[in-house]
């Protein structure tokens, strides 16, 4: 095709030596009548949106770079002859800009009659009505009929994948799934198939999204437009003004993510990032995202006491009783577990009620190397080497590995794996050593000019020698297992638990897994407390169980790896009699006389 | 690099064209031959790039003489070799032929394809050999560069290049100078040059031609280019459909290396520059800049939005400068001789040449460069050599699918940047597609459509689904199933994606169907409202295109099967259903049927208006009585006797209507019988046919004249008509407005024949003739002067041969019989003496521009006059109604002296419809034969639902089987009509064409490809829609 089209004018000749004149400046411009400061290198829609005027969106979203593909933004720019997108047209001095001119409005129907005559967009039967960009423009720009015939494509839907579902019916291509898939998460699943209006949007080299490289981090869902993608959990649970709507943190590893829980009717139907959040931009992974809301455990819904050797319901106050008793009558048999999952305002009562002594501690203690808190998770955005020892972060610290990814297939950098095995980042890795080649990764590390070296509980003595070579050359970013670990440690209760002799045995497991290490260490004990949230095997070794309230009913604060203070807030209240962690240990604490 | 000198240079063309029709077999032929002749080491073969003319390929010059030899095989090569290098002369055969004069042209630089070119960037494809750079440096290459880098800054050689005026030739003309200018000025260290070839409009090769034929051109305005804006590499993106290009291009930089002009260190200077190839992987949204960067990164193929523009933000998010291929091609020539030769070229605004692929229902298909300004019918018809096969012009597309189409009424357009864009075209990068009278517009934008709307990347969405709900709009129309709303439909996506598509490509996909709307829009409607492709190619609107050729759409497949089986009855009986003027139309017709007909592709069309004379003769023993329907209350009468008013009776008397036919002449037929000289139409034959109305119950009333026996209001009121058809005729011959015209000795033409016919015989003995006209009239009139024993019968024609409106056996029947016809002529002056006329004065004529009808406007030669002796003047240069007789009847009429009809055929007076000659200008017996069938079902419709509408008449179509084996007829031939001998007709009034003999007849029939059959089988049993007969407006009464 022609190499130029017709768009070079005189008009455009000025615009680029405008554009090279740029620097960081204000200029000024006109948006509809309306005299705007804006800063040079800001694009007409930053500036329109930071003056307060409302320019329509559909593929633009302020969390990844705008491709200026939807045309929805589409405004009249005077001595322009097309029209332009605001998404991706840089201000500079003196434009004079319409965003609702009647050409305008004019383009942006075009644009949506055209969207809905493209697939089997059907409001009132799509799971989104009510939540749909697509949508809210419709109504805004009053579509009241199909314009153009519709084509009625036959298109697959593909649920293939275990938490949601993709709905190539109501896919508009606005690519926004692309874009947070390469972008955001570095992982690069999604792409498109074909051209033109056979373009589809496809999973690596098309096929089924579930057998895919897709890690079901779900950010691509999370900026969806339409109902394109659509979670299982939430799908048909309710429009925007039915669901509430709670910030607080995740709390399924140290990263600390900010996120959002979705409830309606005491149910928390979707988790989504939070895009204010500086630990994650909105990210989240998938045992973040989805898992917590695929909880197989059951509930533990009041108080129970062990009599004729089986457990039956009783009060509060007869529960907290008898583990008052045992507890003030066990005097040095006493023995303490708690789960690193506590609110870091739990682990601090739980140091004032049981003490910092040898027989209370964590049930899953942070290793000597991570005690430090070192580094940030931002470095991860900084590297031009990774270097990686003893951390899986294809598991664990999901979010942090997206950083890794970004890093790597994004800008460039490279990745360097010590450890024992393979894992899902092998296949980016440059190199991979074994721990007794470290001193081939620090080469690699001090030819870097930016390298970080991230370190899980895995990591062994080879951290220390990398810590010695690469003094002052790397950056050096620690990820403790276990959620608030660090709020533990904060308490004094990071410690293995000496549990020998110990006949009177109080786990506060929480919302934690109790793992078999624990029921063998309860074997010894003449009476167990166990709180808890859900139903465990180590009930059947407790003499008292006090329901505990889980992740999504307690508030207070967590500590992440970094060693930052995050607000974790309830979004529902506790089911049943179940209590915070915090309260019942304060409760506790007063029958104790303290 | 001592070189022998030869005494002869063969310079075979080794362009993708020519190799595809055999020259690399020309080469080793060649090679052979010279060997075995020993001529080796006397001349040189060299394989050069494409010539151009890729229509004659494969193409060769042997120099020192240049005579220019086309379609040359292997198997000529001996006989060339001994003829022309050995015994100096040149092989007749061989050489290019004139297509009009069959005049051969031996010398390259004579011939009109060439001789209009201007060759610049062209200049050295075909005269050098490419992989060879010392051929290339020995033709003035590379000293550019030298010049660049020695004797001139980098602001110097942006100068030159701006002062130039150069404007790129990717298509939107932009300022080359300019565009370097930005980069070189834009802030960074590392910045890139880049190429654009990704050449990937249909139908165009110029960059290719100029890669495969002149690569080191290209390579050396890139250098010079990268010299200017300071960039170290550069890349050429070129599509890999192209491996010739590709691989000459490697050759040519290999080269440039080995010597250094590409590399570190160019000639010795600190300036380096280092050239890559990428290849492209063919998606035409490569060819926009953005995407052509995206595509060399390695990323999808896709646009973005600009800015920023790639002289900031470009290859790498580094500056990039891109043109195209001959952009670049242009630059050493510019350096070299300055910017002031270049501006000298072509126009002030758009200086330089242009140039063009060019393609489609052209003679002289191929590439061609020409000055800027040249006209679009220039490039056609002297460069291009006109339109194959006598067709006429009907529209050329530039720009390629993103370009539009220039229609016959801008054909004096100056090709450049800006008045092509100013008549809806674009300059693109060189395509010119040229299409002819049976290219429908439709399908022609559609298929242009169907390919932009294919390439969209898809990314935007106006582009992605506008193109796409746009060609189906379009298919639907070319599928009968059209709606008026569509057109309306089709502005608006077009609109939406002109200002809202990303890129280029979105914004020009309307472009084609835009310019074929507004120029074709009568086209498009024709498809819509009465389900017809007017150019028969819409295949779900074309059973047959004999069929579809046909005005009145005569069931030709039909009555030619059953005239192969001997079922000539039933043959008759099918023609009759929609022409009962088999006997007439089998003898002269000019047969649109025929030169539409498919087997005409293959060798010789049908002979299907001698099969329908033949068929119709068979039955003339039997005289039809036609069928009528149940009386109805309601009668028509109808003004005039032609074919159109003979038809509306009969059908109308097949309806049951009472009709009378008024007929101002002593006998009926309109212009079949006072207008068709006796030769070509025997009397008797066209009366058996005015018998069948007759025999069907119309009453006719000869010499009975409107205006002078009745009015219409006589028989609307007085006389009780339910409606009257006016089918009155063209019978008033246009004036010649010269002086002298009203002397004594003027015959008008039609009134001539008129007079022949009522057997008022002139005496013209001895006498000298002249007819002025080119017309059917015109020679009609000359070759009857002939038979009344005129002494001479000089024809003055004011334009060519080709441009003559007669049918062409015609004008051979005249010639053979004896008269003379002189062309580009035109009478100035009658010579009068004493009251008669004595002599013509006539000034010689050349042609000019070109007028409406696509035809050259002859423009007088002063001082030219001469004078032919005249005793009888002949005007017939054209047919008006008379519109005398129309005295106080009110019937609203054109300037043109026709009618004002609505689709209905009504005329201002409700119950008045007009039809034929009257109502559409002079045109055929077969057209005014369908309009005769057009306005009975209009009328009907009047008279029984009191509605306008406009009328259908269309019985279903037969399809009867084949009865014998196609293949055993692939070689059979067109027969030839046996004609009485010139000498001995041209005294006598007797019929000229015999007619075939039966089997002659029944085995022509079988030559027949049932086109019709093939689209039952095809259409898979779907019938073909049938126009609505919609409701019509009247006509408004204030037009008169």
């Amino acid at each position: 095709m022609p190499d130029e089209g017709v768009l070079w004018s005189s008009v455009q000749s000025e615009l680029i030596l405008k554009e090279a004149l740029s620097a960081m400046t204000t200029v000024t411009i006109t948006i509809d009548g309306r005299e705007v400061k804006a800063r040079a290198g800001q694009t007409i829609l930053e500036a329109a949106q930071a003056a307060g005027i409302d320019i329509p969106v559909l593929c633009h979203h302020p969390a990844v770079q705008p491709i200026g593909a939807c045309r929805m933004c589409l405004v009249e720019i005077e001595k322009q002859r097309a029209l332009q997108p605001a998404c991706t047209f840089p201000v500079s001095e003196g434009l004079v800009i319409q965003t609702e001119s009647p050409k305008v409005v004019e383009a942006r129907k075009f644009v949506l009659n055209l969207l809905f005559s493209e697939r089997n967009h059907f409001c009132m039967f799509c799971q989104m009505s009510g939540n749909c960009e697509l949508q809210d423009l419709a109504y805004r720009y009053q579509l009241d009929h199909w314009a153009y015939q519709r084509a009625y494509p036959n298109l697959p839907v593909d649920s293939s994948r275990q938490y949601f579902v993709m709905d190539h019916n109501r896919c508009i291509l606005c690519r926004r799934c692309i874009r947070a898939c390469a972008d955001l998460v570095g992982n690069h699943t999604l792409g498109l198939r074909r051209r033109g209006v056979d373009t589809m949007l496809v999973a690596d080299m098309d096929v089924p999204f579930g057998e895919s490289s897709c890690i079901s981090c779900g950010t691509c869902l999370q900026v969806c437009p339409t109902g394109a993608l659509m979670d299982r959990t939430s799908a048909y649970g309710g429009v925007k003004e039915e669901v509430e709507r709670v910030k607080t943190t995740c709390q399924f590893c140290s990263v600390g993510c900010g996120a959002e829980l979705v409830t309606r009717d005491n149910h928390v139907i979707r988790i989504e990032g939070d895009w204010d959040a500086e630990v994650n931009h909105g990210l989240l992974c998938v045992r973040g995202r989805f898992e917590p809301l695929y909880e197989r455990r059951e509930r533990i819904t009041t108080p129970l006491i062990r009599q004729n050797g089986k457990l039956v319901e009783a009060s509060w106050d007869d529960a907290l009783q008898a583990v008052a008793q045992r507890i003030k009558a066990a005097g040095n048999t006493l023995g303490v577990l708690v789960s690193p999952r506590v609110t870091n305002e739990a682990a601090k009562l739980c140091a004032k009620v049981f003490g910092t002594a040898a027989r209370v501690g964590s049930m899953s203690p942070v290793p000597e190397h991570l005690k430090r808190e070192e580094g940030k998770l931002t470095d991860l955005d900084e590297a031009d080497l990774f270097v990686v020892v003893g951390a899986d972060l294809g598991k664990d610290h999901q979010v942090a590995g997206f950083a890794v990814k970004r890093g790597v297939n994004n800008k460039g950098a490279r990745l360097v794996l010590v450890g024992e095995g393979e894992n899902e980042f092998s296949p980016l890795a440059m190199a991979e050593f074994k721990p007794a080649e470290i001193e081939q990764a620090i080469v690699l590390a001090q030819g870097a000019s930016s390298p970080v070296v991230v370190y899980g509980a895995k990591a062994g003595s080879e951290l220390v020698l990398l810590r010695e070579k690469l003094a002052g050359k790397a950056r050096f970013v620690g990820l403790t297992p276990g959620v608030n670990s660090r709020g533990l440690q904060a308490a004094g209760l990071d410690k293995p638990a000496n549990l020998s002799g110990v006949k009177v045995l109080y786990v506060l497991l929480s919302d934690d897994t109790a793992d078999a290490n624990l029921t063998d260490a309860a074997q010894g004990a003449d009476f167990v407390v166990v709180q808890t949230g859900f139903e465990t095997p180590l009930m059947d070794k407790a003499d008292v169980v006090l329901p505990a309230a889980i992740w999504s009913e307690r508030a207070g604060t967590i500590t992440n790896t970094e060693g930052r203070k995050l607000a974790v807030t309830a979004a529902l209240p506790p089911i049943g009699e179940a209590r915070p962690d915090d309260q019942i240990l304060k409760e506790l604490a007063a029958r104790l006389g303290m | 690099m001592a070189e022998r000198l030869y005494r002869a240079n063969v310079l075979v063309c080794g362009g993708t064209g020519c190799v595809a029709s055999g020259s690399h077999e020309v080469m080793s032929a060649l090679t052979r031959e010279l060997k075995n002749r020993g001529l080796e080491d006397e001349v040189k073969l060299v394989q050069t790039g494409c010539r151009g003319f890729c229509a004659m390929g494969p193409v060769m010059i042997v120099y020192p003489e240049g005579i220019f030899y086309c379609k040359v095989q292997a198997a000529d090569v001996p006989f060339l070799v001994e003829e022309t290098l050995i015994k100096g002369r040149p092989v007749e055969r061989l050489l290019y032929q004139e297509p009009d004069t069959h005049q051969a042209v031996p010398f390259y630089q004579s011939i009109p394809f060439y001789s209009k070119q201007q060759r610049i960037v062209l200049g050295n494809c075909g005269m050098i050999n490419p992989d060879v750079i010392e051929e290339y440096i020995a033709r003035g290459g590379y000293s550019a560069l030298g010049k660049a880098l020695n004797e001139m800054t980098r602001e110097e050689v942006i100068k030159v290049v701006k002062d130039s005026g150069l404007r790129g030739r990717g298509g939107a003309g932009f300022l080359t100078g300019l565009k370097w200018e930005f980069t070189a000025k834009a802030p960074g260290d590392v910045k890139y040059v880049v190429c654009n070839a990704d050449e990937g409009d249909p139908g165009a090769f110029m960059d290719r031609s100029i890669i495969e034929g002149d690569p080191h051109s290209l390579l050396e305005g890139m250098a010079i280019c990268a010299y200017a804006v300071g960039a170290k590499e550069g890349y050429i993106y070129c599509r890999a459909e192209y491996p010739l290009a590709i691989e000459r291009l490697k050759t040519a930089i290999a080269q440039a290396e080995e010597y250094g002009l590409l590399g570190d260190n160019i000639l010795g200077t600190d300036f380096s520059f280092h050239l890559h190839i990428k290849e492209g992987a063919g998606a035409f949204v490569c060819g926009e800049e953005t995407a052509l960067l995206a595509s060399i990164e390695g990323r999808r193929g896709e646009p973005r939005p600009r800015p920023p523009f790639p002289a900031i933000s470009g290859l790498w998010g580094k500056p990039t400068n891109l043109n195209n291929v001959k952009s670049y091609s242009y630059i050493p020539r510019i350096i070299a001789n300055g910017s002031e030769w270049f501006a000298s070229i072509g126009t002030k605004r758009s200086p330089g040449t242009a140039v063009f692929a060019l393609t489609g229902k052209v003679n002289n298909t191929g590439l061609l460069e020409v000055p800027m300004g040249i006209t679009v019918g220039e490039i056609i018809f002297d460069v291009g050599g006109g339109i194959p096969n006598g067709k006429n012009f009907k529209a050329v597309q530039t720009g390629g699918p993103l370009g539009g189409c220039i229609p016959v009424e801008h054909l004096n357009v100056p090709v450049d940047f800006d008045s092509l864009k100013d008549i809806g075209a674009v300059m693109g990068s060189g395509g010119m597609i040229v299409v002819d009278e049976d290219t429908c517009m439709v399908e022609f934008s559609k298929f242009f459509l169907t390919f932009a709307a294919a390439e969209s990347c898809g990314k935007c969405v106006p582009c992605r689904v506008g193109g796409q709900r746009m060609l189906e709009i379009l298919t639907r129309i070319t599928e009968g199933k059209g709606k008026m709303q569509d057109l309306q439909t089709i502005r608006e996506i077009a609109k939406g994606m002109e200002s809202g598509a990303l890129c280029a490509l979105g914004q020009l996909t309307p472009g084609p169907v835009m310019s074929a709307l507004r120029y074709f829009e009568p086209e498009f409607i024709t498809h819509i409202q009465d389900r017809k492709c007017p150019a028969g190619v819409c295949e779900s609107l074309t059973e047959a295109r004999c069929m579809n050729a046909c005005p009145a759409g005569v069931d030709v497949p039909s009555y030619i099967a059953l005239t192969a089986q001997g079922r000539y009855a039933e043959a008759l009986e099918i023609h009759r259903t929609r022409n009962p003027f088999a006997l007439v139309c089998g003898r002269v017709c000019p047969a649109f049927c025929e030169s539409r007909c498919r087997r005409g592709d293959i060798d010789e069309p049908i002979a299907i208006r001698a099969i329908k004379r033949f068929m119709a003769d068979q039955e003339l023993k039997h005289p039809w009585t036609p069928q009528v329907g149940q009386p109805k209350k309601e009668k028509v009468a109808i003004v005039g006797s032609g074919p159109a008013g003979l038809t509306a009776a009969l059908r109308l008397r097949q309806m049951g209507y009472g009709v009378t036919i008024f007929e101002a002449l002593p006998v009926a037929g309109g212009m079949m019988a006072v207008g068709i000289p006796e030769y070509r139409l025997p009397r008797d034959i066209l009366n058996e046919e005015i018998q069948n109305v007759i025999r069907a119950g119309a009453e006719l009333r000869l010499n009975t004249a409107l205006g002078r026996d009745f009015t219409i209001d006589d028989l609307m009121n007085r006389d009780g008509y339910n409606a009257v058809i006016l089918a009155i005729g063209a019978h008033r011959s246009r004036k010649l407005g010269i002086p002298g015209e009203e002397a004594a000795g003027v015959y008008h033409g039609v009134d001539f024949l008129r007079d022949v016919a009522l057997g008022k015989n002139p005496d013209l003995r001895g006498k000298r003739v002249v007819v002025v006209g080119g017309g059917n009239v015109a020679i009609d009139a000359a070759r009857t002067a002939l038979r009344f024993g005129a002494a001479e019968v000089n024809i003055v024609y004011r334009r060519a041969r080709a441009d003559m409106p007669a049918y062409d056996e015609e004008i051979k029947g005249a010639i053979d019989e004896g008269c003379i016809i002189h062309y580009l002529t035109n009478p100035i002056e009658a010579i009068v003496d004493h009251g008669h006329i004595v002599a013509i004065r006539c000034q010689h004529q050349t042609l000019g521009d070109f007028d409406r009808s696509g035809r050259r406007r002859p423009v007088p030669v002063e001082g030219s006059e001469f004078v032919l002796d005249c005793d009888v003047l002949i005007p017939a240069i054209g047919q008006q109604t008379d519109l005398s007789c129309l005295n106080g009847d009110g019937i609203a009429t054109n300037r043109d002296t026709t009618f004002v009809t609505n689709k209905a055929l009504a005329t201002n007076r409700p119950g008045v419809f007009a039809a034929g000659d009257a109502a559409k200008g002079p045109a055929t017996i077969i057209e005014a034969v369908a309009h005769g069938n057009e306005v009975a079902v209009a009328v009907d419709m009047y008279l029984q639902k009191g509605r306008l509408v406009n009328p259908v008449w269309d019985p279903p179509y037969q399809f009867p089987e084949q009865k014998f084996n196609l293949d055993d007829y692939a070689e059979a031939r067109r027969p030839h009509m046996p004609e009485l001998d010139p000498k001995e007709r041209v005294r006598t009034f007797a019929e000229v064409e015999l007619g075939l003999t039966e089997e002659m007849a029944r085995e022509e029939c079988k030559r027949c490809l049932r086109c019709d059959l093939e689209w039952l089988r095809k259409m898979g049993g779907a019938t073909r829609p049938v126009a609505d007969m919609f409701p019509v407006e009247p006509v408004k009464t204030s037009q008169s």
